[in-house]
C-alpha cells in the first residue's frame, strides 16, 4: 500500500518536475538567440495546439468535426472585420470574435445534433465548406478570395511578445481543457460519447452535453483564429479551409486520440517536420517525410506518438524474451546428454 | 399508485406491439411483467421510460403525465431502468460507470465545476461515497477499479443493475436482470432486490425465469402486445392463457 | 434558348462527371465506411497516366484511356489489401491513410512531371452544330458515355451477383459476412471499380478543361457535397444529388450576373434540404 503511494507520488513529482523543464526552455528559447523564424513557427505550433486540443475535446463528446478550420475562420474574421471597421482594439475584438465563434458553434449544434457518428462528421464537412462559400460570398466585408490585409497588430512589430502571448495562452487554454475533461463535465461527456441510451437513463440529456461541448470547442476555435488574424495580420480563405480541418485531425490522431497530450506531440511534431528539413533537403520532396511519418505512426504505433513508450517496451520485451528462448535453447543443446 | 399506464398502444409498420395495455403499480412492491419473447415487454419499459413514444394511451408516474417525455426528464422524474442486453458504458471501470450515473445527484453547476470550488469538491465526494455505497450493496467493491468490458457477465448484469440505483430511483425498472445468471448469482439479486423493497423501493421487473415470482406481490402476464392477465401469483401462474403462451396447447 | 441549350449539355456533362467521381467515393462510405479522402488524388493520377500514355509514348488516347483505367484499378486493389484493410474500417485512421496518400501521390506527380497545369487533347476533336449553338463532340461523347456507364453501373449493382453483395454489405456489414459474403472480397471490387471510375471522369474532364497536380482537390470537394446531398448509405441516390448540383453549377454561374450568387444559392439549397432531411436526400442508416 505504501509502495504504491510513493511511486504514485513519485510519478507526480516527475510529471511536475518535466513541465518546470519545458516551460523553463519554452521561456528562455527566444532569450538563447533562437532565429525570428523558429520564434515563427513556435507561435504556429502553440496556436495549434490549441486548435488541436480542442478538437480532441469535442471528440470527448463522441463528435468527431472535420469542420472544425471552419470556427477558427469565424473567429478570424469576426475579430478583423471589427476592429478594422469600428477600429477596436484587439484586444476587445479577439474575446468577442471568440465569443461570437461559440454562439455559432452552438447554433449550428443543435440541428447537428440530431446526426450521429458518420452522418456527423459529414455535416461538419459541409459545415467548414459553406463557412468559406458564405465568406466569399460577403467578400465586400471580407475581401473574399482576395483576402484581407492590413490587419490591426496585438502588439508590436516584434515576434517576441507575440510568442510569450500565445505560450501563455496555449498553456491558461491548456489547463481548462485539462480541467473541463477530467471534472464531472468530461465525465458526462465521455459518457454520452460511449452509449447515448445509458446516458439518457441516467439523466444525462445526452444532445444538450454534445452541443455545449462542440461549442465549447468552438469557443478555443474561435480565439485561435481571432489572435491569428491579429498576428500574421493578412488572411485568407484558404488558411481555413478543408485541408486545414483534416490536418488538425491529423494532428490529434498522429499523436493519440486517446491522450489529453496526444494533440501536443502530434502537433509540434508534423507541424516542426517542414521547418526542420527545409534546408536538409528540397522543399518539393518534403511532403514525402510527412507521409512518411503518417504511415510510421499508422502501421507501428496504434496508439500514436504517445503510445510510443508503450509500444518500445512492448518491443524490447519482445526481443528480451526472444533472446530467452534462444539463450535456453542453446543451453539445452550444449547440455551433455546421459 | 406509483406507476398507471391505460389504453397504451404502439404499432410498428404493420404490427402492433402492444395493444391497449394496461397496468398499475402500486408504491412500495415488486411487480412483474412476464410473457414469452416478443410478447412486447421491453416496448411496454421502452414507452415508459420514454425511448419511443406511444400511438395512444397515458402513462402517470408520480401523479405526473409521463407520456412521451425524453427519457432524460423521465430519469430525473424518478425512474431508473436497466437494459436487457446491459449496454454500459464500456470503457469506463466500474465505479465510473455508477459515478457517471450518479449525474442528477452531484450536480455543479459549470462555472463550480471549472473552478473546482469547494461546493463542487463537496459534491464530487458525497457522489463518490454514494456511489461506494451502491457497489458495496451489490458486491462490485472488489471489481471497482475494473473497466466494465472485461468483466464477466454476471457482474454486468449487476453493474447495470447498480447504474440504475445510481439514479436513486423511486421506481426501479428492471430488464431481465437474472439472465444468464448462475444460481448463486440469482439468489444474490434476489435478496438485493428484497432488501430494496425493504427499503422503500418500487420495482417492475420483466423476467423469463419464475423463481422471480416468489418476489413478486403482483404479477402482470401479456402476450401478443395484449394483457392476459394480472393478479397475485397464484392466480396468473395457474391462468390457462398464461399456461398456453408459455406451453402451447 | 441556345444559351439554355449549351447550359443543359454542360449540366449534363457536369452531372455525369461528378456522379461518376461521388460514386466512387460514396461506394466506399457506404460499404466499407471510410472516407477516402485520397479519391480526388486518384482521379488525378488516372488522369495523368492517360496523358502519359497519350503524348508522351504516343499510344491512341481511348487506348491510353483503358491501361490507366486498368492500372488504377489494380491500385485500387492494392489500396483496398495493403492501406485499408490492415485497419479493419476503423473511419479515423482510413483517414490518416488516405491524407497520406494524397501526399504521395500529388507529391509524386509534382516531382516527377512538374507542378504546372496542362491540356490533354480531346478525345474526339471538332464540333457539331445544333441549330444556331455549337457543341464540342467531346461533351457529348462523354454525355453518352457517362449516361450508359450510369445505367449499365445502376443495374449492375441492382441485379448482378456482386452488386446485391456489395448492396447487403453496405446495410449491414456483420449480416452479410454472416451470410457468407465475403466481405473482403467485396471491398476490394468496390474500390477497384471507384479507382476506375475516378481515371474516367479524370481523363475526360481533363480533355475539356485542363490537367494538374492538384485538379484532385477540388473534385473532392464536388464529390463531398454530392454525397452530403444525397446522403450515406443510398447509391442511386448519387445520381439525384449529381444531377441537382452538376446542373446548378451548370446553369446559375451563367444566368447570374453575381457568380458569388450562385455560389450562395448553391450552399443555400443544401442547408435548405439538409435542415429538412438532416441525413441527406436518401440517407439511411449505416451500421
Amino acid at each position: 500500500m505504501l509502495k504504491n503511494r510513493f511511486l504514485a507520488d513519485k510519478r507526480k513529482i516527475t510529471k511536475a518536475a518535466i513541465y518546470a523543464f519545458l516551460l523553463i526552455i519554452l521561456l528562455l528559447l527566444p532569450k538563447l538567440g533562437i532565429s525570428i523564424y523558429y520564434v515563427h513557427i513556435l507561435i504556429g505550433v502553440f496556436l495549434y495546439i490549441i486548435m488541436t486540443s480542442s478538437l480532441r475535446l469535442i471528440n470527448l463528446s463522441g463528435q468527431v468535426s472535420l469542420g472544425h478550420a471552419g470556427l477558427m475562420c469565424v473567429g478570424a474574421y469576426t475579430s478583423a472585420i471589427i476592429s478594422k471597421n469600428l477600429d477596436w482594439t484587439p484586444w476587445l475584438t479577439i474575446p468577442i470574435g471568440a465569443l461570437v465563434t461559440f454562439i455559432i458553434a452552438f447554433l449550428v449544434a443543435i440541428p447537428f445534433s440530431r446526426l450521429r457518428g458518420l452522418y456527423f462528421t459529414m455535416v461538419s464537412l459541409f459545415f467548414g465548406m459553406a463557412v468559406l462559400a458564405i465568406n466569399e460570398v460577403f467578400e465586400k466585408i471580407t475581401g473574399g478570395q482576395s483576402g484581407m490585409v492590413g490587419i490591426q497588430r496585438l502588439f508590436g512589430v516584434s515576434k517576441i511578445p507575440y510568442y510569450y502571448f500565445c505560450l501563455a495562452l496555449m498553456i491558461v487554454c491548456l489547463f481548462i481543457m485539462h480541467r473541463l475533461e477530467f471534472s464531472r463535465i468530461g465525465l458526462t461527456w465521455k459518457a454520452v460519447a460511449q452509449s447515448h441510451s445509458v446516458a439518457s437513463s441516467t439523466g444525462i440529456n445526452e444532445a444538450r452535453q454534445r452541443i455545449i461541448c462542440f461549442a465549447i470547442g468552438g469557443f478555443f476555435a474561435g480565439l485561435v483564429g481571432a489572435v491569428y488574424a491579429h498576428y500574421y495580420v493578412v488572411l485568407s480563405v484558404t488558411t481555413f479551409g478543408f485541408f486545414t480541418s483534416i490536418y488538425i485531425f491529423i494532428y490529434m490522431m498522429v499523436g493519440g486520440i486517446n491522450s489529453f497530450y496526444g494533440p501536443i506531440i502530434g502537433t509540434t511534431v508534423l507541424l516542426l517536420i517542414q521547418p526542420l528539413f527545409h534546408n536538409v533537403i528540397r522543399e518539393k520532396y518534403i511532403p514525402f517525410i510527412f507521409a512518411g511519418v503518417l504511415l510510421i505512426v499508422l502501421y507501428l504505433l496504434p496508439k500514436g506518438l504517445f503510445g510510443l513508450p508503450e509500444q518500445l517496451r512492448l518491443w524490447t520485451r519482445k526481443l528480451r524474451r526472444e533472446e530467452k528462448t534462444a539463450l535456453q535453447e542453446e543451453v539445452i543443446h550444449r547440455a551433455p546428454r546421459n | 399508485m406509483l406507476l398507471e399506464i391505460s389504453k397504451l398502444t404502439k404499432t410498428f409498420g404493420g404490427l402492433t406491439a402492444v395493444n391497449q395495455f394496461e397496468m398499475t403499480v402500486e408504491e412500495g412492491n415488486i411487480v412483474g411483467l412476464i410473457g414469452p419473447n416478443g410478447a412486447g415487454k421491453t416496448t411496454i419499459f421502452n414507452l415508459v421510460t420514454g425511448v419511443i413514444r406511444p400511438d395512444s394511451g397515458t402513462i402517470v408516474f408520480d401523479d405526473k403525465n409521463i407520456t412521451g417525455k425524453s427519457p432524460h426528464s423521465i430519469a430525473a422524474w424518478g425512474i431508473g431502468r436497466t437494459f436487457q442486453l446491459t449496454p454500459l458504458f464500456a470503457d469506463f471501470t466500474t465505479l465510473e460507470n455508477v459515478s457517471a450515473s450518479a449525474y442528477l445527484h452531484s450536480r455543479s453547476n459549470f462555472w463550480r465545476t471549472l473552478f473546482n470550488t469547494q461546493a463542487y469538491c463537496r459534491n464530487e465526494a458525497h457522489a463518490l461515497e454514494k456511489s461506494n455505497q451502491i457497489l458495496d450493496l451489490v458486491g462490485l467493491s472488489e471489481v471497482k477499479n475494473e473497466l466494465a468490458k472485461n468483466l464477466p457477465h454476471g457482474y454486468q448484469k449487476m453493474l447495470g443493475m447498480a447504474r440504475a440505483l445510481a439514479v436513486q430511483p423511486k421506481l426501479l425498472m428492471l430488464d431481465e436482470p437474472l439472465g444468464g445468471m448462475n444460481a448463486s448469482e440469482i439468489t444474490f439479486t434476489m435478496e438485493i432486490m428484497k432488501k430494496m423493497r425493504q427499503e422503500g423501493m418500487t420495482i417492475l421487473v420483466i423476467e423469463h425465469n419464475m423463481q422471480i415470482l416468489d418476489l413478486c406481490d403482483h404479477v402482470v402476464a401479456i402476450n401478443f402486445g395484449q394483457k392476459i392477465c394480472d393478479g397475485c401469483v397464484a392466480d396468473v401462474t395457474h391462468h390457462p392463457e398464461v399456461i398456453k403462451a408459455y406451453l402451447g396447447e | 434558348m441556345d444559351v439554355a441549350l449549351v447550359c443543359t449539355v454542360n449540366g449534363i456533362v457536369l452531372s455525369a462527371i461528378y456522379i461518376m467521381v461521388a460514386l466512387g467515393f460514396a461506394l466506399l462510405l457506404s460499404i466499407m465506411g471510410i472516407f477516402n479522402f485520397a479519391h480526388g488524388a486518384i482521379y488525378m493520377v488516372g488522369a495523368f497516366i492517360t496523358y502519359g500514355l497519350a503524348k508522351t509514348i504516343g499510344i491512341n488516347q481511348w487506348v491510353a484511356l483503358f491501361i490507366s483505367m486498368a492500372v488504377m484499378g489494380g491500385f485500387g486493389l492494392f489500396l483496398e489489401k495493403f492501406c485499408f484493410r490492415p485497419f479493419g474500417g476503423k473511419v479515423f485512421e482510413v483517414i490518416v491513410m488516405s491524407v497520406a496518400i494524397i501526399l504521395v501521390l500529388e507529391t509524386t506527380v509534382v516531382v516527377t512531371i512538374g507542378g504546372s497545369n496542362r491540356a490533354l487533347p480531346a478525345f474526339i476533336p471538332g464540333t457539331i452544330k445544333f441549330g444556331v449553338v455549337s457543341v464540342s463532340i467531346d461533351r457529348i461523347i462523354i454525355l453518352i458515355i457517362g449516361a450508359i456507364l450510369l445505367v449499365a453501373l445502376t443495374l449492375l449493382i441492382q441485379k448482378s451477383m456482386i452488386g446485391q453483395q456489395m448492396l447487403a454489405v453496405a446495410q449491414d456489414r456483420e449480416s452479410a459476412a454472416l451470410q457468407g459474403i465475403n466481405i473482403n472480397r467485396t471491398a476490394a471490387i468496390a474500390t477497384a471499380v471507384a479507382c476506375i471510375l475516378a481515371t474516367l471522369s479524370g481523363s475526360f474532364m481533363s480533355s475539356l478543361y485542363y490537367l494538374g497536380p492538384f485538379i484532385g482537390d477540388g473534385m473532392l470537394m464536388k464529390a463531398i457535397e454530392v454525397v452530403i446531398l444525397s446522403g450515406i448509405g443510398s447509391l442511386g441516390g448519387i445520381l439525384a444529388g449529381g444531377l441537382i448540383i452538376g446542373f446548378m453549377d451548370a446553369f446559375l454561374p451563367v444566368y447570374l450576373p453575381n457568380p458569388l450568387v450562385a455560389q450562395a444559392i448553391t450552399i443555400g439549397v443544401i442547408i435548405g434540404i439538409l435542415l429538412i432531411r438532416p441525413k441527406g436526400l436518401f440517407g439511411h442508416e449505416v451500421s
